[in-house]
């Protein structure tokens, strides 16, 4: 009981211990603050990774697989499973209006289902806004532009339905939908919206000339794929030019510099995995036009129906159930149902064992292992740097101690034990840790609930003394136009804890010296 | 009540041992006043907080206090706490109170202490004595007060209160009026005689002063730390 009316005298009645509680809350808030942006940052990249993926994938990469609209509707009709949808992944050249090419990964969709199943709709950069990004002050945005809300309209029908309709035939033709960074004419501003700019295209006549680079308007790429044979041969190159419908930020850079949308069925045509008639002979399936595989001379020919096939279902889960840490489940429930439907048509697609069943976590990986690993290596590096405030609660201690040696003597004298004497200063040592967890927590969330005002205040400071603006978090290379502004109630409790125990700590050599005081010289001490 | 035999205590400053105790007997009866008059450094202090279990006798020659026929000298430091807690109380030279605390808490704190966990239940009963010993020593106006807003004489009188709220059997004092002038010192004293004679303490005060000495039952001198 002593101890808790001595720690009570104690804590309000120096400077030093004050100081204590600061170390104590700078550091608290330090890491509770570091934290949270780079929990707040990974939560949003993780989610980004959802938004064209879906959460468990079916795959048989390349040469795909047939009867996907069977195992489509199986899977809908399972209670845990919200959607469904067909799609075909394959590498692509991209040929640009300004000369460029680029390899790119071509996705064919069908946009009304792929869209349940993934945030497509959502991602589709070029559509009318009425609110500006949280940052975009100046309003300079296109999307915002009254004028331009018509058009604004039509992109997004566009890419709604991967069609361009011609303003003046009216008819509709399969259009291209586009990564935001694919072509590079896209500038992502500070504000963290995108404005197109101008590019140079060479003319017939080999001069220059200066092209808006707002591709959704009138710009046309071409794209080429390389369609494969059953047994994985290259048949011949395909190309199609095509207009560009609209444009997509999903927030991975990966998916949005290298990823483009066509319909499924456009692309099935170019890769030749439509449904056809195959020429067979009697030695056995062979793919039409295929180098060295013509029936032989003499050999009896017949054509066999030959189903259209994709290379990836991608499935949406009910509710939660494609969160993170959470699509197991779901997963294993696909897995199930394709094991039925292999066994259905078994020969024909690929068996449960070989075809590839991964969520979404499972296909991102790697990106999502790398920012988890730069968080807890920042949130390390932060917790080392905060055993200063171990050391100093260390430091001040052990000079009150000797401050505070005639007072141990004293207590000592009416019959305070060591264990006692020690609870006095770990008390002590756990009131500050206290106080200055709190006090740290609190300011913890200040900082980080109003750190994008924080940040354009900094900006505009800097921007005022030194005539350049500081962005520390920079839209135009971290994706998201404005910092994570949430704390985690249980990191900050895990945070405030470790706080409290990093003081209580530092108090525990001080205490055993209190402890180990002759009570003697204490009460002798000057 | 006491009996203290064949008392050693040598301190070590660096590689020089200073003999301060050279073979002290001494008795207390219960009830007694016992002056210990000797001079500065002639070993007083020393014998006090051997008395008082805040220090041990060397462990050569063999020595033994003995308080109420138990032998403190072989006391565990718990058992030593204990003694300290429940059967005698300090009084010292330069009051020894703890500055960030009020007289009252001042007093409380030696309660505290005593009781540990259990002070709760028992802390309106050692509120109540703590102000009335407070009261009795006519500091009832001083309760919220820190010591250093009292006078050293004042001070005195919350130490007093202090040792006394334990109900010890024995008091330790230490040279109680040795820090205040001669008037105040002469209250101090007349307080300690009337606790005596209402309780009948048993008191052992050190003091170099022969007119405190003069006034208790029995007066032994001590030189170079050996009892004539």
């Amino acid at each position: 009981m002593y101890q808790w009316l001595l720690v009570r005298k104690y804590l309000f009645s120096k400077i030093m211990p004050l100081l204590a509680a600061l170390a104590v809350v700078l550091c608290t808030a330090m890491v509770l603050v570091t934290w949270s942006v780079m929990g707040g940052f990974l939560d949003m990249f993780i989610r980004s990774g959802r938004t064209v993926t879906g959460d468990v994938a079916i795959a048989w990469p390349n040469v795909g697989f047939p009867y996907a609209d069977e195992l489509v509707a199986k899977l809908k009709a399972d209670p845990m499973i919200a959607g469904a949808t067909p799609m075909i992944e394959s590498f692509g050249l991209l040929g640009l209006p300004d000369g460029q090419n680029k390899m790119v990964i071509v996705r064919g969709i069908d946009p009304k289902t792929y869209s349940e199943v993934t945030a497509y709709n959502d991602i589709l950069w070029w559509k009318p806004i009425t609110t500006p990004l949280e940052k975009d002050v100046t309003h300079e945005d296109p999307r915002l532009n009254p004028g331009l809300r018509d058009a604004m309209e039509f992109y997004q029908q566009g890419g709604k339905t991967l069609m361009r309709v011609d303003a003046r035939s009216g008819d509709a033709k399969p259009a291209i939908v586009l990564g935001i960074e694919a072509s590079g004419f896209n500038w992502r501003m500070e504000e963290g919206f995108y404005k197109p700019q101008q590019y140079v295209k060479r003319a017939a006549d080999g001069s220059e000339v200066l092209v808006d680079g707002f591709l959704p308007r009138d710009g046309e790429v071409v794209l080429s794929v390389l369609p494969l044979s059953r047994k994985g041969g290259v048949i011949a190159q395909r190309s199609m030019k095509m207009p560009v419908a609209n444009e997509f930020q999903s927030g991975l850079f990966e998916a949005d510099e290298k990823v483009v949308f066509v319909r499924l069925d456009v692309l099935q045509e170019m890769l030749e995995m439509q449904k056809a008639r195959r020429v067979v002979d009697t030695a056995g399936a062979t793919a039409p036009g295929e180098e060295g595989e013509s029936p032989a001379y003499g050999q009896v020919a017949a054509t066999v129906e030959d189903p259209s096939r994709v290379t990836q279902v991608l499935v949406r889960g009910k509710g939660d159930l494609g969160s993170l840490g959470a699509a197991v489940p779901l997963k294993e429930r696909v897995e199930e149902i394709y094991r039925e439907f292999a066994k259905a048509h078994k020969g024909e697609v690929p068996g449960a064992s070989t075809i590839q069943i991964m969520t979404w976590e499972d296909q991102n990986r790697t990106m999502i292992a790398a920012v988890q690993k730069e968080t807890g290596l920042l949130l390390f590096l932060f917790s080392l740097i905060s055993l200063v405030a171990v050391f100093l609660v260390l430091a001040i201690f052990w000079s009150m101690i000797a401050e505070k040696t005639k007072d141990i003597g004293i207590v000592r004298a009416l019959g305070a034990g060591r264990l006692g004497v020690a609870g006095v200063w770990v008390g002590y040592g756990l009131a500050i840790g206290v106080v200055g967890a709190v006090l740290g927590g609190v300011a913890a969330y200040f900082i980080v609930h109003n750190i994008n005002p924080i940040h354009d205040w900094i900006g505009t400071i800097t921007q005022k003394i030194t005539g350049n603006r500081m962005l520390i978090w920079d839209p135009r290379i971290y994706y998201f136009s404005v910092i994570p502004n949430r704390v985690d109630p249980q990191k900050a409790v895990i945070v405030l804890v470790g706080g409290i125990l990093s003081s209580a700590i530092g108090a525990i050599i001080p205490a055993w010296r209190a402890a180990a005081m002759h009570p003697v010289k204490a009460l002798r001490f000057e | 009540m006491l009996t203290v035999t064949n008392l050693h205590k040598t301190y070590r400053l660096g590689r020089v041992s200073v003999p301060v105790l050279r073979g002290v007997n001494l008795s207390v009866r219960e009830g007694e006043f016992v002056a210990i008059l000797g001079s500065s450094g002639s070993g007083k202090s020393t014998l006090l907080h051997l008395v008082g279990g805040l220090d041990r006798p060397d462990e050569a020659p063999p020595a033994v206090i003995e308080f109420d026929g138990r032998a403190i000298t072989r006391f565990s430091a718990g058992q030593l706490d204990q003694y300290r807690r429940r059967d005698v109380g300090f009084v010292f030279q330069f009051y020894h109170l703890l500055p960030e605390l009020t007289v009252l808490q001042n007093v409380v704190i030696a309660a505290m202490v005593r009781h540990g966990m259990g002070y709760t239940g028992a802390s309106a009963k050692v509120r109540e004595d703590a102000r009335g010993l407070l009261d009795h020593m006519g500091l009832s106006h001083r309760l919220d007060h820190r010591p250093a807003e009292l006078s050293g004489g004042e001070r005195q009188r919350v130490a007093i209160a202090r040792s006394l709220i334990n109900s010890p059997r024995m008091l330790l004092a230490d040279e109680p009026t040795g820090n205040l002038d001669h008037e105040t010192g002469a209250k101090v004293l007349d307080m300690l005689l009337a606790i005596r004679r209402d309780r009948r303490q048993t008191m052992l005060v050190v003091t170099h002063d022969q007119e405190t000495a003069g006034r208790a039952d029995r007066v032994v001198r001590i030189t170079d730390g050996t009892i004539e």
